[in-house]
C-alpha cells in the first residue's frame, strides 16, 4: 500500500492509503480524527468539512491522496494551547450545539469564512453554511453564535468597538 | 479480460504534470482509466469500472487570462475561481461568474472545476447555459493533438460529451462579443442555494440599434437531456424590433421548443411554465444591459 504524507493540524502523518481512500476515512480511521464527522459521504450534507490551504473542502469527496503536500485543519486543530477558538465558546455560549454531529463540519466553514471576511452580513453567514446540515434545526443560533464570534474577533482586533 | 468488482476501487492513481502524459495514461489503460479533477461527481457516482484515476489538476491549467478580448479558462480552475474573478466581472462574461456563485455548495466551489461541470454533462450543469450563449470554444488535447469544438457540439447526452477515450478538456475560450450585448443568467431551485436548478437560463443579446436586435442566443439547462440552446426562440428574435409582444413570443416559443421530464425536482409541465417565465425575464434584463 503506497504511503502518504499528510500535514493535519500542523503535524506530520505518514499514513498507508489506497488509491480510492477518502481523506474521511483515512483522518477518521487511520489517523484517529474523529472530530471530521462522516454521514451522507455524497458531499451533500458537510459534517465532514476540512480545512485544506484554509478552503472549506468536503473530505468524503475528497481523495487522500490529493491532500499530499497540503494544509489539511480540522476541528481539533481550532483550539490553542488548551484554549477554545472563539467560534467554539461563541457556539457554546449561544446554545448552538444540540446533538453536535454537525459542529465540527460548522465550526470549519465558519473558520473559512472569517478568515476571508472578518465582518461578514447574516446573508454572508447563512450562505457560508449553505453546504453544511443540521437536523436539530438550530440554524439560529448558529448563525447569532457566528456573528458574536465575529464581534468579539473584531473588538480582540481593535476594528471593533468595545460594548 | 477480468471484471471489473462491484465496488468502486480503482488500484491506481497517477497525477500527472504535463497534458500529454495525461493523454498519454488514459490512452494506456483505456475505458477503465478515468480523468479525476475535483472530483465531486467522480467520487459520488463511484463507477466501479474505473480502475485507474488520473489526477488532471497538476497539469498547470487552473488560470483565467485575458488577451486581445478573449478570456481563456484552463479547465482545471475551480468554480470559486470562477465566481470570484475580476476578469469575469463587468463584461457580458459576468453572467459565468454569476452560475459559477450558485452551484452547489461553497465546499463543492473549491473542489469542483470548470471542466469537470462540462465533461460528463449533468442536464443542470450550472455552467454550461451561459458558456452556450457567450459561444465559448473548447480547447481538447488527445492522443494526435489538439482541436477545438464549438461548445454546442460538447454536449452529447445524459452524461455525455463529445470527447473521445484519451481526450481531455484543456481550456475554455470565450470570444469578444459586439459592443451593444447584453446578458443575464437566472436559476431557479427547489431552494435559494445549495440545490441543482429546476430550470436555469441564459441569454446574449446583442443590439444593432437601439432596439433592433443584432443577434441573439437562449440557452437552458434542466430542461432536456443535456444542456441546450433553443434555436426556433432565437430565430424569431433576430433582426426583429424588440416589443413586450416579441419577447413573450420568444418565451413561449422556448418554452415549446424544450423538452423537459418530471422528476423529483419539478413537474414538466412546472418547467415548461418556469421556462417561459424566467426566458422571458432573462431577456428583459439583458437588453436593459444592452440598450
Amino acid at each position: 500500500m503506497p504511503r502518504v504524507t499528510l500535514r493535519v493540524n500542523g503535524a506530520i502523518h505518514e499514513v498507508e492509503v489506497e488509491p480510492h481512500d477518502t481523506l474521511a476515512r483515512v483522518l477518521r480511521e487511520k489517523l484517529g480524527f474523529t472530530d471530521v464527522k462522516a454521514s451522507c459521504e455524497k458531499g451533500e450534507c458537510g459534517s465532514c468539512t476540512v480545512l485544506m490551504d484554509g478552503k472549506a473542502v468536503v473530505s468524503c469527496l475528497l481523495l487522500a491522496v490529493k491532500a499530499y503536500g497540503r494544509e489539511i485543519t480540522t476541528a481539533r486543530g481550532l483550539a490553542r494551547e488548551g484554549k477554545l477558538h472563539i467560534l467554539q465558546e461563541k457556539l457554546i455560549e449561544h446554545d448552538a450545539i444540540q446533538c453536535g454531529y454537525c459542529t465540527p463540519g460548522m465550526l470549519m466553514s465558519a473558520k473559512a469564512l472569517l478568515d476571508g471576511n472578518p465582518n461578514p452580513s447574516e446573508d454572508d453567514i447563512r450562505r457560508a453554511l449553505s453546504g453544511n446540515i443540521c437536523r436539530c434545526t438550530g440554524y439560529q443560533q448558529i448563525v447569532e453564535a457566528i456573528a458574536a464570534a465575529a464581534k468579539a474577533q473584531g473588538i480582540a482586533r481593535g476594528t471593533e468597538p468595545k460594548p | 479480460m477480468s471484471i471489473a468488482p462491484a465496488q468502486f476501487q480503482p488500484s491506481e492513481y497517477f497525477k500527472p504534470t504535463t497534458v500529454e502524459e495525461a493523454v498519454g495514461l488514459l490512452n494506456r489503460y483505456g475505458a477503465s482509466a478515468w480523468p479525476i479533477a475535483g472530483g465531486t461527481d467522480v467520487m459520488v457516482e463511484k463507477n466501479p469500472s474505473i480502475r485507474v484515476l488520473v489526477d488532471v489538476t497538476g497539469l498547470g491549467l487552473d488560470y483565467i487570462v485575458s488577451h486581445e478580448g478573449w478570456i481563456t479558462i484552463g479547465a482545471a480552475t475551480t468554480i470559486a475561481e470562477v465566481a470570484a474573478s475580476p476578469l469575469l466581472r463587468g463584461g457580458p462574461c459576468h453572467i459565468l461568474s454569476k452560475a459559477a456563485q450558485e452551484l452547489g455548495t461553497p465546499q463543492i466551489r473549491n473542489m469542483a472545476t470548470l471542466g469537470g461541470n462540462l465533461c460528463r454533462p449533468s442536464p443542470a450543469a450550472d455552467c454550461a447555459p451561459p458558456l452556450l450563449v457567450l459561444d465559448a470554444g473548447l480547447n481538447v488535447v488527445g492522443v494526435t493533438g489538439q482541436r477545438q469544438i464549438g461548445i454546442e457540439h460538447f454536449f452529447k447526452g445524459v452524461n455525455q460529451d463529445a470527447l473521445q477515450q484519451a481526450e481531455i478538456l484543456t481550456e475554455v475560450l470565450l470570444p469578444p462579443l459586439p459592443p451593444r450585448t447584453g446578458t443575464a443568467f437566472v436559476k431557479k431551485g427547489r431552494v435559494a442555494v445549495a440545490d441543482l436548478a429546476i430550470v436555469s437560463v441564459a441569454v446574449c443579446v446583442a443590439l444593432k440599434d437601439k432596439s433592433a436586435v443584432e443577434e441573439v442566443r437562449i440557452a437552458l439547462a434542466s430542461v432536456a437531456p443535456f444542456p441546450t440552446r433553443v434555436r426556433k426562440a432565437e430565430d424569431l428574435m433576430r433582426g426583429k424590433t424588440v416589443t413586450r409582444d416579441l419577447l413573450s413570443a420568444v418565451a413561449r416559443q422556448a418554452s415549446e421548443e424544450i423538452r423537459p421530464i418530471s422528476d423529483i425536482r419539478a413537474s414538466a409541465e412546472y418547467r415548461r411554465t418556469l421556462c417561459r417565465v424566467l426566458v422571458e425575464q432573462a431577456l428583459e434584463e439583458a437588453l436593459d444591459q444592452a440598450g
